[in-house]
């Protein structure tokens, strides 16, 4: 089953509404949020109220005021003083730290959750497999999870919480606290699941980068309160939220496909069709060691684009792509303009100081060439090879 | 060895091994209450629970012996059945008990108290009951203390005196146990069963410690492997 179909065939989703009241420590969290998307992003600095906004979706905050509900069914109702138990929520909850049962070995982590997924009617062992294979569990089933290292107690905690037949998939920062490195390379874990099981998910980062590949909607915490939600891009690049995505790392997120490598650079073909679809775009970037039509990503910093009005030539850049100016916008000191490459692309956002933006004379609707060194462009890559 | 020294370990034994079976489930349910939730007047709870381990045990058999009276509260005049254990063996279980159960209600505590609660809503979220979850969960992942509690009643048991003396006596063949034993044969100044029986007390006792060392240790180098 490639990704397409499944999403071709796949089901309208449960709408999750919360609206919920909680008292913690330092502020009140005060919650009010509707969302139908398969991945809803929630994004906001540490202690901003998200662990406790899911564990109170969990069922696990009993002093949650208000009402929480998912498709037609009601798990909390504070009026009609419904409180429906943790076990009975359906969740798969992913939290920060894994949580693995120190008595289980791996599968019987990954199948701890299973009584449920069957009496669901789950199609346990067919999950079970993929599960596994996606998230490449089989050669660690009969470990003890004392002996994973971090990115695998990640792996499995996940694995767990779709192996439980969830309604909703809860992932409270599960790579937070891995390095940045092992962090991109369980990117592409995500997406493939992303992909496979049509889950609705609530996916709680403070990384611009993962956020933007793999929310359909994102939602901005901050001090208990919703601030911003719609498109991530959008959301990211707004005036009272780009500086804190730039300080966390924002970065351009594209799909592409793998073309070749020559020597210490390889080419990529921007966007996700293929054949007659295919985005004509391409991107030199730093040699991959990916197989050539091997599905990835590739990030490019938003202050990592030059813009030109002309055609540059001369240039040690690899990449000049001509676009189409958007959208205009003053984030502080620095002003984001949003450009077009293709109509089948997300438009990349660009950082430009504000007297060059003067200087240029930029307006909405204005004809640019974006200059990108091969060497700006960072590949994560997705794993969707064909297999 | 005389046949008299057997009977006095095969009773302490006996003693101990069901005042420890008796008091295993209600120390573990306590410990787990006592670890996991809030409650009026828990630390009244916790404080009388605690209290056989500060009082002189001689105190401890004299209100059991009050206790278990004929008019006492739970004696035959009261409740109708005589539960018959004054100056009998089931007398020593009943005292071993009540001065193990804090001991292992203690340490019971103090082990799911080491245990993430976060591991048991986890649990929870994953379709089990909480019933459930305290017995493939919590219980699983406290076994190590648990065992160590169970060891240390039952050590407690076993060298218990003071209270076992006063609501069972110290009747050769009957109540006496090994504590008992050692006190009646340093009196009449029989040194050689009194060493003797010493020598089984510190080899017990220190076995037993040592063992809860180990399962702690063990539980450490486990935790430190993560």
């Amino acid at each position: 089953m490639t990704g397409t179909e499944s999403l071709a065939l796949a089901p309208a989703l449960d709408a999750l509404r919360v609206n919920i009241r909680l008292s913690l420590d330092c502020f009140d969290l005060g919650v009010d949020l509707t969302t139908a998307k398969q991945v809803t992003g929630i994004f906001g600095i540490s202690g901003a109220g998200k662990t406790s906004l899911l564990e109170a979706i969990c069922g696990l905050r009993r002093q949650a005021q208000g009402r929480i509900s998912l498709g037609q069914d009601v798990w909390l109702d504070t009026d009609s003083r419904t409180f429906i138990k943790p076990s009975q929520r359906h969740i798969g909850y992913v939290p920060q730290d894994g949580l693995l049962f120190p008595h289980k070995d791996v599968r019987q982590n990954l199948l701890a959750g299973s009584k449920r997924a069957l009496q669901n009617g789950h199609a346990l062992h067919e999950t079970f497999d993929i599960v596994t294979h996606i998230l490449e569990l089989q050669p660690l089933l009969n470990r003890d999870v004392t002996t994973l290292s971090g990115g695998e107690r990640q792996r499995v905690a996940l694995g767990r919480a779709i192996c439980s037949g969830p309604r909703l998939l809860l992932l409270d920062e599960p790579f937070a606290s891995l390095d940045l490195t092992l962090r991109r390379k369980l990117l592409p874990f995500l997406r493939r699941l992303r992909t496979e099981f049509h889950i609705p998910m609530l996916f709680v980062s403070h990384d611009p980068i993962e956020v933007q590949a793999l929310c359909d909607d994102l939602i901005v915490l901050k001090d208990g309160a919703i601030i911003a939600q719609g498109d991530p891009r959008a959301v990211l690049t707004e005036t009272q939220i780009f500086p804190q995505a730039e300080q966390e790392g924002f970065e351009n997120i594209l799909p592409c496909r793998l073309l070749d490598g020559n020597g210490s650079t390889s080419r990529v073909r921007l966007g996700e069709g293929e054949g007659d679809q295919a985005c004509t775009v391409e991107l030199v970037t730093l040699r991959s060691e990916a197989r050539p039509g091997d599905t990835m990503l590739a990030g490019i910093p938003a202050n990592d684009i030059m813009l030109a009005t002309k055609r540059p030539e001369g240039l040690s850049a690899r990449n000049v792509l001509p676009a189409r100016i958007t959208e205009l916008r003053s984030v502080g000191s620095v002003d984001l303009v949003t450009a077009e490459i293709s109509p089948d692309l997300p438009p990349l956002t660009v950082e430009v100081t504000e007297k060059s933006f003067v200087d240029l004379g930029l307006q909405v609707g204005g004809e640019v060439f974006l200059v990108i060194k091969a060497t700006s462009c960072r590949l994560y890559e997705s794993g969707l090879s064909a297999r | 060895m005389s046949p008299e020294i057997w009977s006095v370990i095969l009773l302490t034994l006996q003693v101990a091994l069901v005042s420890t079976l008796l008091v295993m489930l209600p120390a573990t349910v306590l410990g787990y209450v006592l670890a996991r939730y809030e409650f009026w007047g828990k630390s009244v709870v916790s404080s009388i629970v605690g209290l056989p381990l500060v009082l002189p045990p001689t105190a401890v058999g004299f209100l059991l012996l009050r206790l278990f009276a004929v008019d006492g509260p739970l004696g035959r005049e009261n409740l109708g059945i005589d539960f018959n254990i004054l100056l009998n063996w089931k007398g020593a279980v009943i005292a071993t008990a009540t001065m193990s159960l804090p001991l292992v209600a203690r340490t019971a505590k103090a082990t799911f108290e080491g245990i993430n609660p976060r591991l048991e809503m986890m649990a929870q979220t994953l379709g089990h009951s909480r019933l459930t979850t305290f017995f493939q969960y919590s219980l699983p992942m406290a076994r190590r203390g648990l065992l160590a509690a169970v060891i240390l009643g039952f050590t407690r048991a076993m060298g218990e005196f003071g209270a076992t003396v006063t609501i069972a006596g110290n009747i050769p063949g009957r109540t006496q146990t090994v504590a008992g034993a050692i006190f009646s044969a340093q009196q009449v100044g029989d040194i050689g069963k009194a060493d003797f029986l010493m020598l089984i007390a510190i080899t017990v006792g220190f076995l037993a410690i040592m063992s809860t060392e180990l399962l702690s240790r063990g539980r450490t180098l486990h935790g430190m492997a993560r």
